[in-house]
């Protein structure tokens, strides 16, 4: 069975907008997602069904076997966690480890665990030195870190990032894409909502394309990136490595995953 | 939350009450604020909000204005329980809450049918100091935004385990503390840089800075005002020589 369902799940908001029209897909436990769309696509509606902060108006959504709709949201953020965009939209302790720590009690974690897996968050995350500050005190990059170590401290098994690359400075941002490969690779379920796509093919998840609340497109991340097509209905655009890989004569049958790859190519047909 | 909101919230609609000049829909909300206060029987205050609920079906806003009355029928209870336990008798209680609902009314009816725009026009004319209308315009423009602030909030917190109805009445008003927090400072960081986003496009550059709108009382103004003042004049003549039974 897969981790995450959804059966031609249909959601209106309360104002009549149909959000998500017939969403049908699965993922699997261990998998990368990417999620890409224009803006009001439906994309952070979908994520908001993982762990029961919207239930579906038509449809279902299963997590781990269990039926949203019979769950709470509070239960089912066991294993879902979401970091959302806004970082400012989540800090209210008076400290960074108190920050941190809040998800932890919530949970009801023995405070053993809690300090464990506090230095863990605190280390892993490069916010040692900030421990006993304000979170309101830190730079956007270290508060959006801080909103990530606030989420991954409970180990849940899916880890969900809306927009985790907004306001977010080139290192960061490959700090940041070398944290979700990790995670990966220990065997987290990572979906990644983003319209940046340099960032998520980097990654090279199972991209999904979302417009007007609907999944037109699914698959690979090489194979989605090239569907011009596909892309430009959703409004999103190509990477400029899939846009140089387009525009090659004889070019080979993937588009290159980074530079050096791209560099080499070129290089062995101008030899 | 967001539904009961909505019944404070300007809305742009078609209607022949949303035509009015702000000023002929504001002197139309105190008639109907000074009848609610100045009528003390049930028939009365029944009349004054069976009124307010017409002129709503009129402004097309009927739906608006019944979710601020569904709203606020939790302090007519109350009030009306108070004034119960005070001993003052059922007909005078239910009078009170039914006058309480009858005020909420007619204000809702004027912010639901009046744009920022327009209160910044009216304030405007009533020689409000500009920062004061801008301050007060700003306040009113910013509630959809604070509330969808608010909602994204208790999302973000709800998805680290908070439960908001959990516990007693204390450990209730204690978990609003991570949804208070960040509303605050966001709205202050929101302020800030609305501030600078203002003094960067000259605000403030001139002491009498045009407008390009200007309010006009049309011949429909006129006719709707007069008829408004001679109405509430004769409710007010009825009021003080009729006795109603209850």
């Amino acid at each position: 069975m897969s981790l995450i369902e959804f059966k031609d799940v249909t959601f209106v908001h309360q104002n009549g907008v149909t959000a998500l029209k017939g969403v049908s897909l699965s993922v699997e436990r261990d998998e990368l997602v990417g999620i890409v769309g224009e803006n009001g696509a439906g994309k952070t509606t979908l994520v908001k069904h993982i762990n029961g902060l919207l239930k579906p108006t038509s449809g279902s959504v299963t997590v781990d076997g269990k039926n949203t709709r019979d769950v709470s949201t509070a239960a089912l953020a066991r294993n879902v966690g979401i970091a959302f965009q806004n970082a400012n939209q989540q800090l209210f302790s008076d400290s960074v480890e108190n920050e941190i720590t809040y998800a932890l009690k919530n949970f009801g974690f023995d405070p053993g665990l809690i300090q464990k897996r506090l230095d863990w968050a605190l280390g892993f995350f490069g916010l040692e030195e900030y421990r006993k500050s304000s979170p309101l005190i830190l730079s956007g990059g270290e508060k959006k870190r801080l909103t990530l170590a606030s989420i991954l401290a409970w180990d849940p098994d899916v880890v969900v990032l809306d927009e985790p690359t907004v306001g977010q400075d080139a290192i960061q941002k490959e700090k940041l894409a070398e944290i979700i490969k990790l995670l990966h690779s220990a065997g987290k379920t990572i979906i990644t909502v983003s319209h940046d796509v340099e960032f998520l093919w980097t990654l090279q998840p199972r991209l999904l394309v979302m417009k007007q609340g609907s999944v037109v497109g699914d698959g690979p991340c090489a194979t989605v990136m090239k569907d011009r097509m596909l892309l430009e209905g959703a409004r999103v655009s190509q990477p400029q490595l899939v846009q140089l890989y387009d525009a090659l004569n004889v070019r080979p049958d993937q588009p290159f995953r980074d530079v050096s790859e791209a560099r080499a190519w070129i290089e062995r047909g101008t030899s | 939350m967001y539904w009961l909101a909505g019944g404070f919230l300007f809305r742009r609609v078609v209607s022949p009450f949303h035509k009015l000049d702000p000023r002929t829909k504001l002197i139309i909300a105190i008639e109907f604020f000074a009848l609610s206060l100045a009528a003390s029987s049930i028939i009365s205050i029944s009349a004054v909000l069976l009124s307010i609920l017409g002129v709503a079906v009129l402004a097309r806003s009927l739906r608006r204005i019944g979710r601020t009355m569904a709203f606020s029928l939790v302090f007519a209870v109350f009030i009306f329980s108070i004034n119960i336990v005070f001993g003052l008798g059922i007909l005078r209680a239910f009078t009170y809450a039914l006058r309480f609902l009858a005020i909420i009314s007619s204000t809702s009816l004027f912010f639901v049918t009046t744009s920022p725009d327009e209160l910044e026009q009216i304030m405007k004319w009533l020689r409000v100091p500009r920062d004061v209308v801008f301050a007060f315009v700003t306040a009113v423009r910013f509630i959809p935004v604070v509330m969808l602030d608010t909602f994204q909030i208790m999302d973000a917190q709800k998805s680290r385990g908070l439960e908001l109805e959990k516990g007693n009445l204390i450990a209730r008003v204690r978990n609003m503390i991570p949804i208070l927090i960040p509303l605050v400072v966001n709205s202050v960081i929101r302020s800030g840089e609305l501030a600078e986003a203002m003094e960067s496009r000259g605000y403030g550059s001139t002491p009498h800075p045009t407008s390009l709108y200007r309010m006009k009382l049309n011949w429909y103004d006129w006719v709707v005002l007069v008829a408004s003042v001679a109405v509430f004049g004769v409710a007010l003549y009825i009021y003080h020589f009729y006795n109603f039974p209850f």
